[in-house]
């Protein structure tokens, strides 16, 4: 009897258990095999043993393209998983307030987040080019200074300056990734105003009878009551950021242009694979990449105790 | 209750955040009405002086735009059929069936989506190349016949929902598993498999790694890969890149204002766009 329910079980997962094994497993181990390999695709990999990770490291000692590529990754992550964080829970509050047009406001929240990803390239490099750009010539006409976007590099990261590049220019090609990162902050809403939704209203109801006033409420009861949705939405948007590919590929003219400022992790694993046929450095890429995301997960697991409740 | 109680200057201030988040898509669909003159003209306005209607026949004959529509058609629809083909079934094998070791191999599959794509990326090209799918549509819509985790698992979670006493009935009146999921299972699940059906048509119309990594031929281009070709070719005219970009969207936006109540569910579920 029990076999004939394995035999059922087994076919009935038949197809995704196929694709485990030829889409994900053999390529998992393929991976970490070819990452102690020299492999240009033409020719069979041949074992270089350690290698790969230690062209690696001499590259993180030296300030080569690998390093530059981890501080941009943490810079463009860290940015935009922080100020989605807050700008999220500030805005889904605001959206939970009773005025008129509620529902108006809470669909042009989202609607930004249908704009597929390759026309929100091209409409924010329309919209941040420093001469014409419509962003420019707001920021100018309030009296700041125009900025450079993705023609320049962020004063704020590594590399620290621009050749040429004048004051007054803070902002540059990875900032303008973490704005359109957050243009698409819709999708956070929803979760937010889903867990917002599930808050009993008998605590506020309490509070207000001990006075406490609205900013009080929102500290003592909202917050606390969203942390369970802040860890899962900073779990997955780290993780997501980490391995974002296609819009800093259009924004970057494919190869992390203005000089290396958006070559992130995954588009300098991508070209190294593709561009330079190097799979065996790349696989090792992949791997630091794939522990990196994991011990970031642990992490935050970890310091989870101490702040969800 | 008090707490959803608008502060002072709550519609100003809800007012402004909205306006900044529309202000990018009025922006886009003005320009791509604009002559290139008036686009590169200071001081900015906004109106497009005169509305040049002609820019969007233009856009649509400077590239292969319906070819790559097309594409882009029978990339979703084949997704999609895949997608819901394979899904399904797993699904019901997860949550359904009872078989030694079910729990352990489902762990194994929620496990996999904490995988990032890079791990994989490269034997999995040359898989698909060893298959002779290079350069084929197929190469990007026949992993979908293999289940996507994520996928399996909104489902799984929706089929457990249905009560056993439906599924007893259906097994007693002679109906084989096949049976159950066919008759009991899925129409039951329309609303789960909407949701899955509107993520995976999205995922798919907008992919653009997929194609940048497997296509070669101009040809078979969807156009989300089209659209860059675009841009590379006619980087200088802004306004017909931004009416193709236009018309790109559009569906999305259709799909967005149809199928509103399926979309939040999935976000909801997930948390995460296709």
């Amino acid at each position: 009897m029990q076999r004939r329910e394995l035999q059922l079980g087994i076919a009935m997962i038949g197809p995704w258990l196929i694709g485990f094994f030829v889409l994900t497993l053999y390529p998992f181990c393929a991976s970490f095999y070819w990452s102690f390999c020299d492999y240009d695709l033409l020719s069979e990999p041949r074992w270089v043993g350690l290698s790969n990770y230690r062209r690696l490291a001499s590259e993180l000692a030296s300030g080569g393209p690998f390093s530059r590529a981890l501080a941009n990754t943490a810079y463009y992550a860290l940015t935009s998983v922080g100020l989605s964080v807050v700008l999220g829970i500030a805005l889904a509050v605001s959206l939970t307030w009773q005025v008129r047009g509620r529902a108006l406001y809470r669909m042009l929240c989202f609607l930004p987040t249908v704009v597929p990803t390759v026309a929100a390239a091209v409409l924010w490099m329309g919209l941040l080019d420093p001469q014409q750009g419509l962003v420019n010539g707001v920021l100018e006409s309030v009296g700041l200074s125009s900025q450079g976007w993705f023609q320049s590099t962020s004063a704020a990261a590594w590399p620290p300056a621009w050749p040429g590049d004048h004051a007054g220019r803070i902002l540059g090609s990875k900032d303008g990734l973490v704005l359109m990162s957050l243009w698409g902050i819709g999708n956070l809403l929803v979760i937010y105003l889903a867990a917002l939704a599930d808050v009993p209203k008998g605590l506020y109801e309490a509070a207000e009878l001990d006075g406490a006033g609205r900013l009080r409420q929102f500290r003592h009861i909202t917050l606390p009551m969203l942390t369970p949705v802040i860890f899962f939405n900073v779990v997955m948007g780290l993780i997501q950021s980490v391995q974002a590919f296609t819009q800093i590929y259009l924004v970057s003219d494919g190869q992390g242009d203005p000089a290396g400022s958006t070559l992130t992790l995954s588009l300098h694993l991508f070209l190294t694979a593709f561009k330079d046929l190097d799979m065996g450095y790349a696989s090792a890429m992949a791997w630091v990449l794939f522990v990196l995301v994991m011990l970031i997960t642990t992490w935050l697991f970890r310091t989870s105790r101490h702040w969800v409740i | 209750m008090n707490i959803d109680r608008p502060p002072r200057l709550a519609q100003l201030w809800l007012l402004f955040v909205t306006t900044l988040l529309a202000a990018p898509i009025v922006w886009m669909v003005l320009s791509s009405l604009k002559s290139p003159e008036q686009i590169a003209a200071a001081p900015y306005s906004w109106w497009p002086r005169p509305w040049r209607w002609g820019n969007y026949a233009e856009a649509v004959q400077a590239i292969p735009f319906l070819r790559y529509l097309g594409n882009s058609v029978v990339l979703c629809l084949g997704s999609v059929a895949g997608t819901l083909f394979s899904c399904s079934l797993v699904a019901y094998g997860f949550s359904r069936l009872r078989w030694p070791g079910r729990d352990l191999v489902f762990g194994l599959l929620i496990a996999t989506m904490l995988l990032p794509w890079q791990v994989t990326m490269i034997p999995r090209f040359l898989v698909i190349r060893e298959l002779g799918l290079y350069d084929s549509l197929w190469a990007l819509v026949l992993p979908k016949f293999f289940g996507e985790a994520f996928y399996i698992f909104l489902l799984r979670q929706f089929f457990l929902t249905v009560p056993q006493e439906m599924i007893d009935a259906a097994r007693v009146d002679g109906c084989s598993e096949l049976g159950v999921l066919w008759r009991v299972m899925l129409p039951l699940a329309r609303p789960a498999l909407a949701t899955v059906a509107l993520l995976e048509t999205i995922a798919a119309w907008n992919d653009y790694g997929g194609p940048l990594l497997y296509l070669n031929d101009p040809k078979r281009f969807p156009l989300a890969y089209g659209l860059e070709q675009f841009v590379s070719a006619h980087s200088s005219e802004t306004h017909l890149l931004l009416a193709a970009a236009v018309l790109f969207t559009l569906p999305m936006v259709l799909l967005f204002f149809f199928a509103q109540r399926a979309f939040v569910r999935g976000v909801t579920t997930t948390g995460i766009k296709g």
